[in-house]
């Protein structure tokens, strides 16, 4: 695939700026009212714990209809900001990330962080609004240190946040890759310059996919040999009018972006076996246990719907024995999911759409009641729990996924 | 659940007719226990099984000669008790026809009573000196018989039969009659058998001055025989009225919860045929305003086919000419009062007819009952006498015999059909199983849709009154769920604007795709349908805002 060339302003500004050694990549889509508190935070970071490194900001907007790229122009650190097109099959969606054409945005920015000659790039989301100095440290430095090649986020959150995260899409990722990465979709990572190298230049890159971009990255990375680590970071606070915040689309977009990534990296992880820890750097925050409202017999009663009405399609994705259990899970009102079962019900998923034997989005949209029976029971099976036990029984689930692998590959083939 | 059958889908079947394992040309238990996993694919709940007694077979086995016993053809009782074991352990129930008015005159107990007027048999059937009594009472098989009453040469005397001369009527009256048709039932019931289909249940009294039909004597004995079935089995047995007459005169036999647990509807099934036929929702709706409320716990049983002809006993003399005309063609087709066809035939095997009449089948307030065949759209061969053209060997493959036996094809006790159309090789199991289009698929499919509602088994109808007089539109409701259906009566695509707005923020979702329609607003809800289209919409309540869980801020 042939690299196109940015537009001659831009050009321009990349050739007057590098070389740089710190570039912080900021995909935007109508985040004017977040940006400034993003920008301070870049800022600040660079101030205090790069002080002497040259660094650029890139910008790279989807369109935005309010004041998000004047924003970025006032800031003091030089910027390079490129407007693009995002698939027309793209702007019309809602992404769970908040920004259209995402792909596009990520190979645009990984070439201009490449021709500023940045050792590290940063990337950042443009409506987050809990960014601090620190993030950037965090993030650049293991790169800037030549540790990491790719640094992904490791959040502080509640037990009962980030449930798509810590019963799908880190267990899949722990089971297919062998390595326990917190955050798959984590949205600030950090690139080293040699990554961004292989990443522009390799041939399974497509631009095409919607979303799954972001896992094909990390999956590359870890599968490739690239030395992947986290960084703490503390809280995730993101004020967005622009991210889709109901569960069926969320789940669609997000595993079946982890599903895809399957189709095109099945000759990395069906060789893989268990697991390792990923280096962290800052302090990794134990799970939140305060009070949290959960809406846990809403979910479970969306999971008797589910038993109702999506049998037919259940019936045709899952193993007949794995059906069984699942439609005998709630016994009087009460909900356990056992890690096993949760690990065969979303291998069947991932064969189904492999196999397609359901139309790809009616299939995800279907696991919509299990993954909230899966929350309800997370939530029933912690409440009464600490947080090293609670941590404890989310580790429990990326075991599981591990141990049913044998049977996602013995199908897969 | 003890109400069980409210939900239930049943399927009659003729023992002889569905599969002969023994290769003597009739079907028998051990066939129709091979059988079993098909029957409960169809999304089957309960069987219904035609007489299985011994008989001299004068009428298909409603002439018992011993109630005791298993027909030697159809195996012994202890193929019976397996084939029942092996029903159970697939979840599926079974009841039997029980004649209790009448039984065959080599039934012993006649055999007995004509030989002696001091038997004690003698009292077990009604006789008399003179054909001139009970003269009000209708005859039922007007082709074959001229009076209620024959001369028994041996008993010197008239014997009283509603049916076949050779079906002398018991007498009700005398209790030693009652005493043992119950132990009949119990012998049944101790086996497992689930139920029975009561035959020709009006008739059992006989009083001078009256039809001699539903009776209150009958129905005292009817709620004797419930209350004894209850008591000694407990709630989950079910009693199924044949009662041929129109929906009031049934009324009475469902009691008040005391008597039959289910009845059939019969009106109903030739107006689907006219209303189809017509293009007109009239007939249909029109019945409905005469079918009285029936007790909670009881339920119509609804069939577009059984076993016998389409009996038009129960319509208009005009009606029942636009019957013959419409779906009688050849006066061969004719017998007694009514049709004697199969449902493919007699929608000329239009799958588009056959689809919408098993909609309405499976939608109308009642439990659907499926004629062995009917499924894969079989056809029937008139010249077979009687009833025997809707009798014929149930045909599972292209194979000799339709697959049906393996014995002569002489041997069988009927021919297979092979005419043009409904041949067994063009018409089987096998090669519609493998069709994910076929007709059977398509019925298991609706079968599997009804039972995912309760709506339909359970709910109550309302229908709706579109200026499209082709379009039925009925909305059925029970507890939180409402279904619609919407069918298009005509053969050509009809519009229609259905006045849902007491349904206004509902999301109609069609049941058999999973399709979400438009929203329902005030305005008249717009739908296009094709020729004998039909849909079934779980209406399902608006969500004014996404439904939150608490988690979506940072589910990722």
């Amino acid at each position: 695939m042939g690299r196109p060339e940015p537009p001659e302003a831009v050009r321009a500004a990349v050739d007057r700026l590098a070389p740089v050694d710190l570039a912080v990549g900021l995909l935007t889509y109508n985040n004017a009212e977040t940006m400034g508190g993003v920008l301070d935070a870049v800022t600040a970071g660079v101030a205090r714990h790069f002080p002497g490194t040259r660094t650029a900001l890139i910008a790279a907007d989807a369109g935005s209809s309010d004041d998000t790229r004047e924003r970025v122009g006032g800031t003091a650190l030089p910027a390079v900001v490129l407007r693009y097109e995002a698939p027309a099959g793209e702007r019309v969606a809602v992404p769970f990330h908040g920004v259209p054409g995402r792909g596009a945005a990520l190979r645009s920015t990984f070439d201009l962080a490449q021709r500023l000659g940045a050792k590290a790039l940063v990337l950042l989301e443009a409506d987050a609004v809990s960014v601090t100095p620190e993030w950037l440290e965090r993030l650049a430095a293991p790169v800037l240190d030549g540790k990491a090649d790719f640094v992904a986020p490791a959040y502080a959150r509640h037990r009962w946040e980030g449930t798509i995260s810590r019963l799908l899409l880190s267990p899949l990722v722990r089971a297919l890759y062998g390595r326990r990465l917190q955050q798959p979709f984590g949205g600030q990572q950090a690139l080293s310059a040699r990554l961004i190298e292989h990443l522009l230049i390799h041939p399974k890159w497509s631009w095409t996919g919607g979303d799954v971009h972001d896992l094909w990255i990390t999956g590359t990375a870890i599968a490739d040999g690239f030395s992947v680590w986290e960084a703490a970071l503390g809280r995730h606070l993101v004020r967005s009018r622009t991210r889709a915040t109901d569960l069926p689309a969320m789940l669609a977009q997000t595993l079946g972006a982890a599903f895809t990534v399957m189709e095109r990296h099945g000759d990395l992880w069906l060789e893989v076996r268990g697991s390792e820890p990923i280096p962290i750097v800052g302090e990794p925050a134990s799970l939140g246990v305060d009070p949290m409202t959960v809406d846990v017999d809403g979910m479970l009663e969306a999971f008797r719907l589910g038993v109702r009405d999506l049998t037919p399609i259940w019936e045709l994705v899952l193993a007949p024995e794995t059906l069984a259990d699942v439609l005998t899970l709630e016994s009087g009102g009460h909900m356990q999911f056992p890690d096993d079962l949760w690990a065969r019900v979303v291998y069947d998923f991932a064969l189904g759409h492999h196999y397609s034997v359901v139309h790809r989005d009616h299939l995800l949209r279907s696991l919509t009641p299990l993954y909230l029976g899966r929350t309800a029971a997370l939530v029933a099976a912690t409440r009464a729990l600490g947080a090293a036990a609670s941590q404890a029984e989310l580790d429990l689930v990326g075991a599981a996924f591990e141990r049913q692998k044998p049977y996602l590959v013995e199908h897969w083939r | 659940m003890s109400d069980w059958y409210k939900d239930a889908v049943f399927y009659e079947v003729h023992v002889k007719a569905f599969y002969d394992a023994d290769g003597n040309g009739v079907g028998d238990f051990a066939g129709l226990t091979e059988k079993l996993d098909y029957i409960r694919d169809l999304g089957v709940d309960c069987l219904w099984i035609l007489p299985m007694y011994p008989s001299p077979l004068k009428d298909d086995g409603y002439d018992i000669a011993d109630f005791y016993g298993i027909h030697p053809s159809y195996g012994m009782v202890a193929d019976f008790q397996k084939f029942m074991d092996a029903a159970h352990d697939r979840g599926l129930r079974v009841i039997a026809d029980l004649v209790m008015n009448h039984t065959s005159d080599q039934h012993p107990w006649f055999q007995a009573a004509r030989a002696d007027r001091a038997s004690p048999y003698r009292d077990y059937y009604v006789w008399s000196d003179t054909d001139q009594r009970y003269r009000d009472a209708r005859i039922i098989f007007t082709d074959t018989e001229k009076s209620n009453w024959s001369w028994d040469p041996v008993a010197q005397q008239y014997y009283w039969h509603r049916f076949f001369s050779h079906q002398p009527d018991l007498n009700y009256d005398n209790p030693a009659v009652k005493a043992a048709m119950l132990d009949v039932m119990r012998f049944w019931l101790d086996r497992g058998l689930d139920g029975f289909r009561c035959d020709a249940v009006p008739y059992l009294i006989e009083r001078e001055g009256t039809n001699g039909e539903n009776l209150p004597e009958t129905h005292a004995i009817l709620r004797e025989f419930r209350a004894v079935v209850e008591r000694e089995y407990g709630g989950s047995r079910v009693l199924l009225a044949e009662a041929n007459q129109w929906p009031e005169d049934v009324r009475p036999y469902f009691g008040d919860g005391d008597e039959f647990h289910m009845a059939f509807h019969f009106p109903l099934m030739p107006r689907l045929y006219m209303g189809i036929r017509r293009e007109d929702r009239l007939p249909i709706t029109d019945i409905f305003t005469h079918t009285p409320a029936i007790p909670p716990a009881c339920q119509w049983c609804l069939f577009l086919r059984n076993h016998d002809e389409l009996t038009l006993e129960m319509v208009t003399n005009e009606e029942r000419d636009y019957m013959y005309f419409a779906y009688a063609t050849d006066p061969q087709m004719k017998l007694n009062l009514g049709i004697r066809r199969r449902l493919a035939p007699l929608l000329d095997n239009d799958r588009r007819r056959i689809e919408l009449l098993n909609c309405l089948l499976l939608t109308l307030p009642g439990s659907p009952i499926i004629y062995y065949g009917d499924e894969i759209g079989m056809g029937d061969n008139v010249h077979l006498g009687d009833r025997n053209g809707v009798r014929t060997p149930m045909q599972w493959s292209d194979d000799r015999n339709a697959g049906f036996s393996t014995a002569e094809p002489t041997q069988l006790y009927l021919p297979v059909i092979t005419d043009p159309v409904y041949n067994y090789q063009a018409v089987n199991v096998a090669a519609q199983d493998k069709l994910p289009s076929s007709l059977l698929n398509t019925t298991r499919k609706l079968v599997a849709a009804r039972k995912r509602s309760a709506v339909f088994g359970r709910g109550t109808i309302e229908f709706l009154r579109p200026r499209n007089q082709s379009v039925l539109a009925y909305l059925r409701r029970w507890r939180e769920d409402a279904v619609l259906v919407v069918a298009n009566l005509s053969s050509r695509p009809q519009p229609v604007e259905l006045d849902l707005a007491a349904h206004e923020g509902m999301v109609p979702i069609e049941m058999l795709g999973d399709t979400r329609f438009p929203v329902i607003g005030r305005e008249p809800y717009f739908l296009a349908l094709g020729p004998h289209d039909f849909y079934w919409f779980r209406l399902q309540g608006r969500v004014a805002r996404p439904v939150r869980y608490g988690i979506e801020e940072s589910a990722i």
